[in-house]
């Protein structure tokens, strides 16, 4: 079943005023439960605003954007951004609990649950202030998780940490993902990140359309040490690379 | 041959270390505080000795010593305290609502904008004048001048408070569907908390002007009607020993109350990492 279906959807800044700009440019695709989809591009092609877009946060100018449960109800979200977005005066605990829908033993058991799967059970009582940059997107991930979505969406969350502990969320993120199996729409501009976490990777292109949808079977987990990993993000980094000398020549010369 | 400039920068343990017991203790803020307070106690004794018509501080304790020996300072300062609270409580809470309302609404701001800056520009001793043309003696003026000298400060805090709610962090409950009521207790009421504070606490210097002034014009009772008794009675030494209660307990309520529950609400920011 289909969780999220985008149809025809564009986004224009400045609607109607000199500035306009469209950032999104009649984009259709759809995303089936339980798989891992990566929308990757350059910077300022809208893979953000279309995340945005998604999660409501921001409005579109037109298209259908459709979201399905399949627990009955009004589909749930999680949202991962690319800094934590932690409340600084509310314990780990206390954040973890301000986006449950309901505060009882049930939420409060998975929130702990979570945050042991990311190794940050014994921090629950901590604030965000006294751990690292990594330790809270962590607890980021787990609140996104721990509000059991049908849709997550992840937004560069690995973007402003250093390579290693990047490194280590990426396999503490497959890891939960292996055993969740939740609907994730992650949005990044590395390709390497996008091929080991991804069973599918949307290409969006300047100008906001999409330039390919590339399927990634490969089994799981993957490692970037792994050969047929290593081949594969290659390969798709090579057809980026296309994209980006096809596009700068069809762009106009300023 | 050329000349090497070494420039070593030291550690702030080094500095410390090598800075003399007394030197660090004179450069310290309790001494700067002390320093303060025996500048202005030399100054009271100066202008005491030159000008007759001030008392000075032993004829100050001492009338203070007679006011209560006659047992007018608790039953006065009760009478002023409860009008300072209920005033000052009463502006609290419209004051958050109503701040909060401006902080989240483009049309409440709309509504409330005048009124505020009206409200701001009245100084407590028209506040005074009025209330006890409207209400008469009793406690009712000087409550109504407490609070509405100390409301406008609640209310243009907050609501700057609210308006500057982190961005992010409202798009993040908008995406999470966080219900309107958990969301005020959890992210707005926190993140204003500084602004409340600082509202709060002109609201109590503001405030304590306020009811002071009530008393004085139109009280029956108080701290205001009693300093006003012994400056009709042309008697100083009266006068001044009030306005030395009045002004050690403000200072004395800032202090050991206003200033420890901002540093408590304030606790997470001195936990990290």
């Amino acid at each position: 079943m289909a969780v999220l279906t985008v149809r025809d959807l564009s986004k224009t800044f400045n609607v109607g005023t000199p500035r306009a700009s469209r950032v999104l440019d009649n984009i259709s695709f759809e995303v089936q439960g339980q798989t891992f989809v990566s929308i990757v591009g350059p910077s300022g092609c809208g893979k953000s605003t279309l995340l945005n877009i998604i999660s409501g946060v921001e409005e579109h100018t037109s298209g259908d954007i459709s979201l399905k449960s399949d627990q009955g109800g009004d589909a749930r979200m999680g949202y991962v951004f690319q800094d934590p977005r932690l409340l600084p005066w509310r314990s780990v605990m206390k954040n973890m609990m301000y986006v449950q829908d309901e505060l009882n033993e049930e939420t409060t058991a998975r929130a702990r649950r979570y945050l042991d799967m990311v190794g940050l059970a014994k921090n629950a009582d901590f604030f965000p202030g006294q751990l690292s940059g990594g330790m809270q997107q962590r607890v980021g991930i787990a609140r996104a998780f721990a509000v059991e979505p049908d849709l997550l969406l992840m937004d560069e969350p690995f973007s402003h940490l250093d390579a290693i502990t990047a490194r280590g969320l990426r396999a503490q993120l497959q890891d939960i993902w292996a055993q969740s199996k939740k609907t994730v729409v992650f949005v990044t501009h590395d390709v390497v990140e996008a091929v080991e976490l991804s069973d599918r990777i949307i290409v969006l292109q300047p100008g906001g359309r999409i330039y390919e949808d590339i399927t990634i079977d490969l089994p799981r987990p993957r490692r970037q040490s792994d050969p047929t990993v290593a081949t594969l993000q290659a390969e798709v980094l090579a057809r980026l690379e296309k994209m980006k000398a096809a596009t700068q020549v069809a762009a106009p010369v300023a | 041959m050329s000349t090497v400039i070494e420039n070593r920068r030291r550690s702030t343990t080094e500095i410390a270390e090598s800075t003399p017991e007394w030197k660090r203790r004179l450069t310290s803020d309790t001494a700067a505080r002390l320093t303060a307070g025996i500048s202005f106690f030399l100054f009271w004794l100066v202008v005491a000795a030159v000008f007759t018509r001030v008392p000075g501080p032993v004829e100050v304790v001492q009338r203070l010593g007679d006011e209560f020996a006659r047992g007018e300072v608790f039953g006065n300062f009760g009478v002023t305290l409860y009008r300072f609270g209920v005033g000052v409580a009463l502006a609290t809470v419209f004051g958050i609502v109503i701040g909060v309302m401006m902080g989240l609404s483009k049309l409440s701001r709309a509504f409330f904008e005048s009124p505020v800056l009206v409200g701001l520009s009245i100084p407590a001793i028209i506040w005074s004048f009025l209330t006890v043309m409207w209400f008469g003696f009793g406690d009712t003026s000087p409550i109504v001048t407490t609070f509405l000298t100390a409301v406008p400060f609640v209310i243009i805090n907050v609501a700057q408070g609210v308006r500057g709610v982190s961005r992010d962090l409202r798009d993040m409950s908008s995406t999470y569907q966080v219900p309107l009521l958990r969301r005020m207790r959890d992210l707005v009421l926190p993140a204003v908390t500084g602004y409340v504070a600082a509202g709060i606490r002109f609201a109590v210097i503001i405030g304590w002007n306020g009811v002071l002034l009530a008393e004085w014009f139109g009280g029956s009772g108080g701290v205001g009607y009693r300093a006003r008794f012994w400056y009709d009675a042309n008697r100083y030494g009266g006068f001044a020993a009030w306005v030395v209660l009045f002004v050690g307990f403000i200072v004395i309520l800032d202090r050991l109350v206003l200033d420890r529950a901002i540093s408590r609400a304030f606790r997470w920011r001195d936990n990290s990492a």
